[in-house]
């Protein structure tokens, strides 16, 4: 129980309108213009999600507290009323490989696969291949290997010129074999989230928004088929644990349904979008009950199959 | 009759602009105040998350974002916020809307929250301006 004079205990119920008439405004923002190399000295890139759904988002995302309310338990009317946004709901690949790595040593090198084809011309299918392109990147970080680390940085930056990205993008790759030769893997890790952002923010500019989910749910996919394989190498309970995202599925499930009809339509981008569904169900264990063996099989078996798919030079459009 | 439309547009959009750059400046300042926060816990190897979220917090309004978070990792929320804001707070409660136990860091326009997630899922993190006047404020993360 917080104490008393928690201000938002005395407040009567209202809800606030935040946009232009109001003066109150939220961004979701991407650091997506930090000099290559330099977080320390970044600066802040506007990254504004479309004012018109993001003003709509904004007025159900602040919420004042019931008077008299629990402070020690949120309604469910409230936290279903949360900001949601890209830039901060949705974990990076680093974050995933960061919780498995604790139990014990993981053979990421073992997680490789072979080079993808860089020749994909469906717009949908190289977002999805690019963000699992960043998520491979971030596989070679956590193997420490500098020179799939400076491959696939080479090709994170051949995908994202497919896609017409802003040359300051293009630049992120002398900065990725810079610290891949020096071995500076935490920087490398900061260049690769910051590369994904920047390419994000690009698309933003380039009014290809609705790519932008694409580029998430593919990293997404890929880093759950990785941790998956991984843990049914070796398996123990705590691993097995990262699985549970049902909310995290839902999210992105709820962000594909908001892109335009066409793109949702294409055979590829509907096919994905299916199967989110069951995997869904999957990865929704209770709370505090590790997955079994079969149950990350079957979750591996179900990412692996979109994977595919998303590989497959036949499926797009 | 035009002149003097022509006249107003361009000091109706001239102030506009005012506010927004006075804006962005304000949320510029807190999110450098987060992540100067933030830059403490990276000493104890937390990696801060390149993503952020800023906004206006007003007394007496509680803001809420979603997370989705990994058992196996600790995490630091931390909220920088600018004058005349001059007390925040930062909480987190779990997907059923518990409110779960944090380490807290508080410093008056700057706290942070810190834990480590039993489950995995998501989480919900409240900004809350306990004294002040309406500021920007900024939240990022970090984890290990």
């Amino acid at each position: 129980m917080f104490g008393c004079n928690h201000a938002r205990e005395q407040c009567p119920v209202q809800l606030i309108f935040a946009g232009n008439n109001t003066g109150i405004s939220f961004r979701f923002l991407l650091a997506a213009d930090i000099p290559a190399g330099n977080f320390a000295q970044m600066q802040i890139d506007w990254v504004v999600i479309r004012w018109a759904r993001l003003s709509l988002i904004a007025v159900v995302g602040i919420i004042s507290a019931a008077s008299g309310a629990d402070p020690a338990r949120l309604p469910a009317d409230q936290l279903a009323k949360a900001i949601k946004s890209d830039s901060i709901s949705i974990p990076t690949p680093g974050e995933l490989f960061a919780a498995l790595e604790k139990p014990g040593k993981i053979n990421w090198s073992g997680q490789y696969r072979a080079p993808m084809p860089m020749t994909y011309r469906n717009r949908a299918q190289i977002a999805l291949n690019l963000g699992g392109l960043i998520a491979d990147g971030f596989i070679a970080v956590e193997a420490k290997d500098s020179q799939q680390v400076k491959n696939i940085g080479s090709d994170i930056i051949k995908l994202a010129k497919a896609l017409g990205v802003s040359e300051h993008v293009l630049g992120r790759s002398n900065s990725i074999n810079e610290f891949a030769e020096q071995n500076e893997w935490d920087t490398l890790q900061e260049e690769l989230e910051a590369t994904q952002n920047e390419v994000k923010s690009s698309m933003q500019s380039h009014s290809d928004q609705d790519l932008i989910i694409l580029v998430s749910l593919g990293g997404w996919i890929r880093g759950t088929q990785v941790v998956s394989g991984a843990i049914l190498e070796n398996y123990d309970q705590g691993s097995a644990k990262v699985l549970r995202q049902p909310a995290l599925v839902g999210f992105m499930q709820s962000k594909i349904n908001e892109i335009s009809p066409e793109l949702r339509d294409e055979p590829l981008v509907k096919g994905v979008s299916e199967q989110l569904a069951g995997i869904q169900k999957l990865v929704s264990f209770p709370a505090g009950k590790a997955p079994t063996v079969d149950d990350v099989r079957k979750v591996n078996d179900a990412v692996g199959k979109v994977m595919e798919e998303i590989e497959s030079k036949t499926i797009a459009k | 009759m035009n002149r003097w439309l022509t006249f107003l547009c361009i000091i109706f959009l001239a102030g506009t602009g005012t506010c927004a750059y006075s804006d962005t400046n304000s949320e510029v300042e807190a999110r450098k105040s987060a992540l100067d926060l933030a830059g403490a816990f990276s000493n104890d190897g937390f990696k801060i998350r390149d993503g952020h979220w800023c906004g206006t917090v007003q007394p007496h309004v509680h803001y809420l974002v979603a997370v989705n978070l990994y058992a196996g990792n600790q995490y630091w929320f931390s909220v920088g916020a600018t004058e005349p804001a001059k007390k925040v707070a930062v909480s987190v409660y779990d997907e059923t809307g518990n409110h779960v136990s944090t380490e807290s860091y508080d410093s008056g326009d700057r706290a942070a929250a810190g834990f480590a997630p039993a489950n995995s899922g998501q989480y919900f993190v409240s900004v809350d301006l306990l004294d002040g006047q309406q500021g920007s404020f900024c939240l990022v993360y970090s984890y290990k």
